[in-house]
């Protein structure tokens, strides 16, 4: 890796999208992802942009317990994010289904099975600070060696 | 005229400037320790009473497991939803997360157990297999028989005369061992949690 390709990973990485997508939960969890938006918590000085368009994201936040609804539609949203990319669960539903998976109901968690998922956020709901780490821990290695697998 | 172009190159690239734009960030990422985190263990010896496992309203986030040293609470994150009911209804002070023990010693407040055993009779075969397979039934009279019909009046449940009879409900432990091997059904175990709060002395005047 010569170093102009160093400074490129290195300032991409400074500069991220982010997605998020609600595949069906009690919008806790959506309401802690906005206020990571929110002066206190502040995701923009990171550089992370809040931007909610596959096609420009970098990162993935899948939030919700999967839902029948979404069964082809989450693999469609991951597929049309460019690489390189990451998906970050957060809260309990993704993980586990939390208190909607019981029986007769008809979610199918984990996410994990239906997209690769980078790193988890447990917590119902998890904190702004907790999204926020899980994020910049991601984002390191979404371009770690971008620049030398794909010159 | 070049003078002042440097005066405003120097206005605008001060040191304390640029340290801010690149490094400045509010400090948000830091949980203050009273902020209920997932229950962790204090050190103290599990007396295995199973409180925090009936308390937990998420399921699947506690489990009581018997390690190399004894018995042991395991969080499962990923399922545990930091209620902190767990560190307040266990009787020992197994667990600790924020300051819940605290307000709890200074409150003076309890999580009170208790069960109700409904039996719907419609459904109810008397065949005795959930007097049978009650283990607090196995320990009073042992030589209960397949039928679930015992002379022990001390028993929490038996069959008389081919239907059920339950006698002493405040013994049971709500394990549930009961609903599991009932083949119709018809028996169910109500837990009822009851919060209780000591009451505080006044001052003799």
């Amino acid at each position: 890796m010569t170093i102009l390709q160093r400074i490129k990973n290195k300032v991409r990485a400074r500069s991220i999208h982010v997605a998020y997508v609600d595949v069906g939960s009690c919008n806790g969890c959506d309401i802690e992802v906005l206020a990571c938006l929110a002066p206190r918590y502040d995701i923009e000085q990171y550089g992370i942009f809040v931007h909610n368009n596959p096609r420009e994201a970098d990162v993935l936040l899948v939030i919700g317990a999967y839902t029948p609804g979404w069964e082809e539609k989450l693999a469609m949203v991951w597929e049309k994010i460019p690489d390189p990319k990451a998906a970050v669960a957060i809260g309990n539903c993704p993980i586990s289904g939390c208190l909607f998976n019981r029986r007769e109901s008809f979610v199918d968690p984990p996410v994990k099975k239906h997209i690769p998922i980078a790193a988890e956020v447990p917590g119902c709901p998890p904190r702004p600070t907790e999204i926020l780490q899980a994020i910049l821990s991601v984002r390191d290695s979404v371009f770690a060696n971008w620049e030398e697998e794909h010159p | 005229m070049g003078q002042s172009l440097i005066w405003y190159l120097k206005e605008f690239a001060r040191i304390e400037w640029i340290k801010k734009f690149l490094f400045a960030k509010t400090a948000p990422l830091v949980t203050p320790s009273y902020f209920r985190g997932f229950p962790e263990p204090t050190g103290k010896i599990c007396q295995n009473a199973l409180f925090c496992m009936m308390v937990c309203p998420a399921p699947g986030a506690i489990e009581v497991v018997h390690d190399e040293d004894g018995w042991i609470p395991r969080i499962h994150k990923g399922h545990c939803i930091r209620c902190g009911f767990c560190v307040e209804a266990c009787p020992n002070g197994i667990l600790k997360s924020g300051r819940i023990l605290e307000t709890k010693e200074r409150e003076g407040t309890s999580l009170l157990f208790s069960f109700r055993i409904a039996i719907d009779l419609e459904l109810c075969t008397g065949c005795g297999n959930c007097c049978t397979a009650c283990p607090v039934n196995k320990v009073i009279d042992a030589q209960m028989g397949a039928g679930g019909h015992s002379s022990n009046d001390e028993v929490i449940m038996r069959v008389q005369e081919g239907d059920i009879v339950v006698i002493h409900e405040d013994k049971c432990t709500g394990c549930k061992t009961c609903e599991v091997s009932c083949p119709t059904g018809a028996i169910r175990i109500a837990r009822i949690l009851e919060g209780y709060q000591q009451p505080v002395q006044e001052e003799s005047q």
